[in-house]
Formats: C-alpha cells, structure tokens, sequence
C-alpha cells in the first residue's frame, strides 16, 4: 500500500505498447517509436512492445470491428496504456493509423494514451495531435496532457538512430512519468471503483 | 436479488468483476436494430475488469 496515495502498487507489471503509426517508406517515425520503447522498457514494473503497423496483418476491404486483427486485439485488450507515435502528414495523422485504431472498441475503455508527434517540419506533429484527441476520446480512452513533440525529425538522429539531442530523454521522462501515473490510476479504477 | 443475479464473474478466475462503464454503440445491422435503447439512442455495452487478475469484459446491459 502506497501511504500517499492509500492505492495499492501494481502486483502485475503494468504494459504499455508503442504503436508506430505510419507505414511509409523511410519513417522517420521509427527511430521514434524505439526510442519510446527503450525508455518505457528501463522503468521498473513496466513491459512494453513495438507495435508496427506495418506488421499488422490488417484488412483494407472492411472496416471498424469487423475487421479486427485478433494478435492487435490482444495487445489492446492488456495493454494498460498506449504510446501512439504519430508523424502529421498533409496537417493530419496517418489513414491508416485511423483504421487500425478503429479496429478496437472496448478494449481501449478507460485506458491512458499518450501521443509523440513526429513531422520533417518546425511543429513537430502538433496539428496531427489535436486531430487525432477527439478520436482517442470517441474510442474511451483518457489522454494525458504531455505530448513529446519530434521537429524536424531528420535531424534528430544519426545515421546509426541514436539519438543526437539529449534534451528529448528529459522531455519523455515528464511524458512517460504522467502516463504511467494515469496508467497506475486507470487500472485501480478499472479494478475497483464502481460505477453507480 | 436482482443486483446479485446481475454480478459478472471473471471468465479466467471466477472473482467477481468491477462494472467500470458503459459505452454506447450506435447500431449499424438491422439485426441489432431491437437492442437500441429508445431513450439513448444506441446499444448499452457495460465494461468489467477483474480485481483479481486484471481480465477485462464486457456484455450488453440488461434489457438492451
């Protein structure tokens, strides 16, 4: 028992994936996405995955749950939060990202999402963040207030995909620190709290 | 007795599962086209989680 809070600490580690929202040919998205997932993988009590769309065997002839990927719906269904790591094309978030995330209803249900935006441009995906809240607020899931935004991403990493700029790992460290919080909270609620 | 009728037990342990929402679904099948709430407007899917082992479920609300 947390004295602070009077919550009980986790039992079972917490799972928070990072779905790599875009299929395009060259991604700078990518080195994003495993990024994330290396950080998220060094906090204690927390697993994580790198989901890619691009590994997603989903179909483009149906859409909504009807066209649901049972490997996905699994990963939603105990994930306790998720890291969606967006780039804005054209001002918006990747198609298809909509249409996996689609794919899923009640798995997502009172569950944090957190959203890295990734553009070649000066502001770092933020358009294709606002467009994609009211989506992720539809979908029943509870969006934290920090987002990691990536500018012109081109630059950020090395040949090699390291990172060059150090002053991102402080920027994710406050990102992932909230969403573990709501994550922590979400399942307590999820768990225990009523409805009434 | 009808709360305890009700109660939803987790398909994996048997505990008995927290009802932490309900979510609307709007009806797309004719099929579906009975379990529409007048009132709501849609389908009334009620979410569980289990506080023992974290297993997650749902199922239409009574009456829906």
């Amino acid at each position: 028992m947390n004295a602070a809070s009077g919550m009980t600490e986790p039992v079972r580690a917490l799972f928070i994936p990072v779905i790599l929202g875009t299929v395009r040919q060259g991604r700078m998205s990518h080195p994003v996405a495993r990024l994330l997932a290396s950080e998220l993988s060094r906090r204690p009590g927390i697993e994580t995955d790198l989901i890619d769309l691009a590994r997603i065997p989903i179909r483009i002839d149906d859409a909504g749950q009807s066209a649901k990927d049972p490997t996905f719906a699994a990963q939603m269904d105990r994930a306790d939060a998720l890291v969606i790591v967006s780039p804005e094309y054209n001002h918006g978030y990747p198609g298809l990202l909509k249409h996996v995330l689609d794919t899923c209803l009640e798995e997502y249900i009172h569950k944090a999402v957190g959203v890295v935006g990734v553009s070649a441009g000066p502001f770092g995906g933020t358009r294709g963040i606002q467009d994609l809240l009211p989506v992720l607020r539809e979908l029943g899931l509870v969006t934290i207030f920090w987002d990691v935004n990536f500018s012109s991403v081109q630059t950020v990493f090395d040949e090699s995909g390291s990172l060059r700029d150090d002053a991102y790992l402080s920027r994710i460290d406050k990102f992932l620190k909230e969403l573990v919080w709501m994550a922590k909270t979400l399942r307590h609620g999820r768990e225990h709290v009523a409805l009434e | 007795m009808a709360a305890e009728a009700n109660r939803m037990m987790c398909p994996s342990c048997g505990a008995e599962m927290n009802h932490h929402a309900e979510k609307l679904l709007y009806a797309s099948d004719a099929a579906d086209a009975a379990s529409v709430d007048p009132v709501l407007g849609g389908i009334l899917e009620e979410l569980y989680s289990c506080p023992a082992c974290g297993e997650s479920a749902s199922r239409r609300a009574p009456g829906g």
